[in-house]
């Protein structure tokens, strides 16, 4: 079993490390508490110790090299006779580290996808050719896969890809990696066993950042069967899911729903983004750090129905609704988001988008929320409404950002990216005002104060 | 916050780089091993001794290491190559920052607070540059800070440059700033002398981090 060493954060104003210098080597016995690397930040250096007795398997970042907060920079081993399989699993990661942390950071923005996608072929293709002297302009992606794993002969997979393929009985060798340099991924694994693979497509884009058009999912959604479920003329039975969505979505229908709208400025939180994107950080967690920042101010909003009475949450958590390809959806929460810092929030988040497009999410991580956020932006819409989620007393759809022409306070006119948000709330326990205030301040945070979402 | 209990070491004679750097390791260590140990502050002054942190680029060094004329030290700090001698106030804190802030640019920004704080009471204006950690006046540069860190306990510091011999500087390309210009306190108030730099600095500290000084 592996252990990864993570980029501290050595400050709350921290978005990226430089290793300075590894103390152990690949293969070096370290004990709990025993310094491993030191990174460098400023003027300040920070020796990064081993939380565990056993052995450093691999190093994945070079010294000299710099990283985001939180990304796997080593790998500790428990047993000395692990070494060689890590290094084995991580050698197609060494000599590339940059590009390859890159591939990782953008790999989950669906939108992004098919670039990324070209790019790796474009980069084993160059490989294919350099190992087996042979141009391969007419493969495919799992052809190019297929042969740089055969020119390598040798098997390298995620570490959980490896632990999907052990509990389904699939044969490594016999599954295409889709990862770079022909890496089997945990969803190549779920491929071979025939599981069909469900991409959520809704709720972790890029709204307020991407310039409409450009990004259209519906486009660039990969090979699915369109916008229907069903075949013309046929009708298909709804699965659980859709079931689950159909009972909540009529249960609302008992409640007396409001709906309050505003428009919010995003320049400066999109040049805040541009700025953070690089370290790892989704469109998705700023907008739920600046909702649930927002909440805090007004606990009201974040309330809800009950037969005793309004009911105040203990905590504030953020439900985001995630659409799921083969129908229905789910709504992942992001736990306490005001005390965990941007960078933690949106490895949070890419951790449950990607557990559940696998359907591995335990109940209280979907079914905990206290405020939901419905997010369309990347669909390029220009305002919607959402249905309110039962027991909870409001839902934020957030529609695209785009530019617009704007007559300012001093009469001038201008163009600003603007972004439409509406509430839809329960009227027993949160009133026009409540919505309206919390929507006020929530405009304020984001087109004020975008930076201090960091913490 | 409660006061904390902190060992000072006050020395008046110059002393080694390499004994007080163990020293700070010792106390380090001990911080580490049981966090009810005290912080340990040293305040005084070295021979002249070129040191390097642990990411430096020795092509900052514009001496051939071999030339055996000069003490050079490798250290676990952040930052760039730098320079001791007498004249020249050091500071070190070993602290704890998990009873102040775990956070290491809260803790460069509260050194550069302090500093500051210090060249006040001498009526010398100086200021922080942003992305160039230090003190300065204009485009001079009056402090500098190297810190390192174990489990947020920190060692090293920071030196302020008083009354001594700037030339040492040209030696090196200072904090890894090509035509780093560096400054003297004496040269913006004649009146003052190392004791009494000395002695701010401590009352500053102990201010700043509200501690209860034992001397030793």
């Amino acid at each position: 079993m592996s252990h990864e060493i993570f980029m501290p954060a050595l400050s709350s104003t921290m978005t990226e490390g430089k290793i300075v210098e590894w103390l152990k080597n690949p293969g070096d016995k370290v004990e709990r508490g025993e310094s491993v690397l030191v990174v460098e930040s400023d003027k300040a250096d920070m020796d990064v110790e081993s939380f565990q007795d056993g052995y450093l398997a691999a190093v994945l970042m070079p010294a000299g090299s710099t990283a985001p907060v939180g990304e796997t920079i080593g790998l500790i081993v428990e047993n000395e006779d692990e070494i060689a399989s890590v290094q084995e699993q991580n050698k197609g990661n060494q000599p590339d580290v940059s590009s390859s942390a890159q591939l990782e950071l953008v790999s989950d923005k669906t939108e992004e996808k098919p670039v990324v996608q070209s790019e790796i072929v474009e980069k084993q293709e160059k490989e294919v050719v350099l190992i087996s002297e042979k141009a391969a302009p007419s493969f495919n992606t799992d052809q190019i896969n297929a042969a740089t794993s055969n020119v390598s002969s040798r098997i390298i997979a995620s570490p959980r890809a490896k632990k999907l393929a052990s509990q389904m009985g699939v044969d490594l060798a016999k599954v295409h990696g889709s990862g770079p340099h022909g890496r089997i991924q945990a969803d190549d694994i779920l491929k071979a066993n025939g599981q069909p693979v469900s991409i959520p497509w809704i709720g972790q884009g890029d709204s307020p950042a991407s310039i409409p058009g450009t990004n259209l999912g519906v486009e660039n959604k990969p090979e699915t069967s369109g916008n229907s479920f069903g075949d013309p003329g046929e009708t298909v039975q709804f699965n659980t899911l859709q079931k689950a969505v159909n009972k909540n979505m009529e249960s609302s229908l008992d409640v007396p729903c409001f709906r309050v709208g505003y428009s919010i400025n995003t320049d400066k939180l999109d040049n805040f983004y541009k700025k953070v994107k690089q370290n790892g950080v989704t469109m998705t967690a700023l907008l739920v750090k600046a909702v649930a920042k927002t909440l805090k101010k007004h606990p009201q909003v974040n309330s809800s129905f009950s037969e005793n009475g309004i009911s105040y949450p203990e905590n504030i958590n953020i439900a985001v609704a995630v659409a799921m390809e083969d129908g229905g959806l789910i709504t992942p929460v992001l736990k306490e988001p005001c005390n965990t810092d941007l960078f933690e929030l949106s490895r949070e988040w890419k951790d449950l988008v990607k557990r559940s497009r696998s359907k591995q999410l335990e109940p209280d991580e979907y079914s905990t929320g206290t405020f939901t956020l419905s997010n369309l932006g990347m669909f390029g819409v220009d305002r919607f409404d959402a249905i309110l989620p039962p027991g909870t007393g409001a839902i934020l759809a957030i529609a695209s950002s785009k530019p617009t022409v704007v007559a300012n306070s001093d009469d001038s006119i201008s163009v600003k990216k603007i972004m439409q948000v509406n509430l839809t709330a329960d009227h027993r326990v949160i009133y026009g005002a409540d919505g309206a205030s919390f929507l006020k301040d929530l405009a304020n945070l984001i087109e004020n104060e975008p930076e201090t979402l960091v913490s | 916050m409660d006061n904390r209990t902190a060992i000072i070491k006050q020395p008046d004679n110059i002393s080694s780089f390499n004994d007080v750097y163990k020293l700070q390791k010792i106390y380090q260590e001990a911080l580490i091993l049981d966090n009810s140990n005290p912080d340990f502050i040293w305040i005084g002054e070295h021979q002249l001794c070129y040191t390097l942190g642990r990411g430096s680029n020795y092509d900052n060094l514009l001496f051939s290491l071999n030339e055996a004329k000069y003490d050079v030290f490798k250290i676990d700090r952040g930052g760039e190559v730098t320079c001791h001698m007498p004249g020249q106030l050091v500071t070190y804190l070993v602290l704890d920052l998990k009873n102040f802030n775990k956070d290491l640019n809260w803790y460069l920004r509260k050194i550069e607070e302090i500093i500051i704080k210090i060249l006040g009471v001498f009526n010398i204006n100086c200021h922080s540059r942003k992305g160039f950690t230090g003190v300065w006046i204009g485009n001079k540069k009056i402090a500098s800070i190297g810190i390192g860190c174990k489990r947020w306990i920190t060692i090293n510091g920071f030196s302020i440059n008083i009354d001594c011999e700037l030339e040492n500087f040209n030696k090196i390309v200072p904090c890894g700033i090509e035509n780093c210009l560096m400054a003297n306190m004496i040269d913006y108030n004649k009146n003052l002398n190392i004791q009494e730099v000395k002695r701010i600095v401590k009352k500053t500290i102990e201010e700043e981090f509200n501690f209860d000084f034992i001397s030793k």
